[in-house]
C-alpha cells in the first residue's frame, strides 16, 4: 500500500473519514459512501424512537454492506462519566475499541470540553479503547491527551456543522509543526474541497467530515470533489511545496532574451554588461 | 411502579432480571444496554437484577458525525 494513512496499527488507502449523518436518504448515503471511498464511517447509537419499527436494523445493514471500519461516537455527551459510559456501550454494539471521543462544554458552540476530554481519555485508554479525541489546536490540550496514551488527534476547524472552514489556520499549523509524528485528522468545520484540501497541504493527516457532504445539494458529487481534493492535498505536501518568497522572482530565464543587450545599455551602467 | 424502559412505562418481569426483560421486549440486535445509567455488557444480563422505578436504556446503530 502505497503512502497509507495508518491509525492504531490499522492502515487505510483513503484519508477521508466520513459521517453517516443528516442524509436524505439512505441511498444518497451509500452512493456517497461509494464515491468518497472513505478509511472510517463515524456512527452513533441512540434510543430508539417511538412509533419507528426499524431500530436501526436498515442503517445497520447498510454499514455491513459498505465493510468500512466503523468508527462510534460520544456525540451529545457533556461529561467524561456520560462519553465513558456511551463509549462502553458502543464497544458492545459495534464490535470495536476504537472510540471518536466528544465531550461537549459549550452547548452553544459545542466546543470540546478540554477537562472533560482529557480525564474521559485517560480512563477508556486504562480501560482498553483507541481512543480519537475531538478536540481543538490547543497545544496545552493536545499535549495532555498525547501523555493520555491518545494516538491519534482530531482538531477542529471550526464548530461542528458550519463548514466555515479552518478558523485558526496559524494555530493548526503550530500543532502540525509542535507534533510532527502523531496523526491528526482535522475534524468539523470544513465546508469546501478547498478547504480540506488546505489542510492536507499542511501536513495534516485526514480529514473527517459530514455535513458538508450530506447537505450539499448533491451530496455524491461533493464526496467526489472531497475526495479528490484530500488526495490532492496530500500528493502536494508530499511533493514539498515552493518556500514563500518575500520578492518577485522571475520563473523565466533572463538569459538569451532578445533585446536584452540595448535594454541593458540603455538603462543600466556599463559595469553591468560586463 | 413498574420499570422505564426508554423512558416508557413496562412491567416488571419474572423474573426481574435484565435478562427476562429483553426476552419479553424481543429488541431486534444489535443493542446494547445500560441500567440505571450504567452500561450492562451482554454476559452480564443473567444476573442484573431489576427493581420498580429502575431505568432501563436501549440503543441501537443510528448514524453520526
Amino acid at each position: 500500500m502505497q503512502d497509507p494513512l495508518t491509525l492504531y496499527g490499522q492502515s487505510f488507502t483513503s484519508r477521508l473519514l466520513l459521517g453517516t449523518a443528516r442524509y436524505d436518504s439512505p441511498s444518497l448515503l451509500s452512493d456517497a459512501i461509494c464515491v468518497a471511498d472513505p478509511a472510517m464511517l463515524t456512527v452513533s447509537l441512540r434510543r430508539q424512537l417511538s412509533g419507528s419499527k426499524d431500530s436501526g436494523q436498515s442503517f445497520w445493514n447498510l454499514l455491513r454492506q459498505t465493510q468500512r471500519t466503523l468508527l462510534p461516537n460520544t456525540a451529545g455527551c457533556l461529561s467524561a462519566g456520560e462519553a465513558i459510559k456511551t463509549a462502553c456501550m458502543a464497544r458492545e454494539l459495534f464490535q470495536t475499541n476504537l472510540i471518536k471521543l466528544e465531550v461537549i462544554g459549550d452547548e452553544v458552540s459545542l466546543q470540546p470540553d478540554p477537562f472533560g476530554l482529557v480525564e474521559a481519555a485517560i480512563k477508556l485508554v486504562k480501560l482498553g479503547f483507541q481512543v480519537l479525541p475531538y478536540c481543538t489546536e490547543d497545544w496545552v490540550l493536545c499535549s495532555r491527551l498525547m501523555d493520555a496514551g491518545c494516538e491519534v488527534l482530531m482538531p477542529w476547524a471550526a464548530p461542528i456543522g458550519t463548514g466555515q472552514g479552518p478558523r485558526n489556520p496559524r494555530g493548526l499549523r503550530d500543532l502540525r509543526e509542535r507534533a510532527p509524528d502523531i496523526p491528526l485528522i482535522v475534524d468539523a468545520g470544513i465546508g469546501l474541497p478547498s478547504q480540506a484540501c488546505q489542510v492536507m497541504e499542511w501536513g495534516f493527516d485526514g480529514v473527517l467530515l459530514n455535513t458538508a457532504v450530506s447537505r450539499a445539494l448533491d451530496p455524491v458529487q461533493m464526496a467526489s470533489a472531497f475526495a479528490n481534493a484530500v488526495k490532492g492535498g496530500r500528493s502536494a505536501f508530499l511533493a514539498g511545496p515552493m518556500i514563500v518568497q518575500e520578492r518577485a522572482v522571475s520563473s523565466t530565464p533572463e538569459i538569451g532574451r532578445p533585446f536584452a543587450s540595448e535594454s541593458s545599455r540603455s538603462e543600466g551602467p556599463a559595469t553591468r554588461m560586463a | 411502579m413498574p420499570v422505564l424502559v426508554n423512558g416508557r412505562m413496562h412491567n416488571l418481569p419474572e423474573p426481574p432480571t435484565l435478562a427476562a426483560l429483553l426476552l419479553a421486549l424481543a429488541p431486534p440486535p444489535p443493542f446494547a444496554v445500560a441500567c440505571n445509567g450504567q452500561f450492562v455488557s451482554r454476559g452480564a444480563y443473567e444476573d442484573c437484577r431489576i427493581d420498580r422505578g429502575d431505568r432501563i436504556d436501549i440503543v441501537h446503530p443510528t448514524a453520526g458525525g
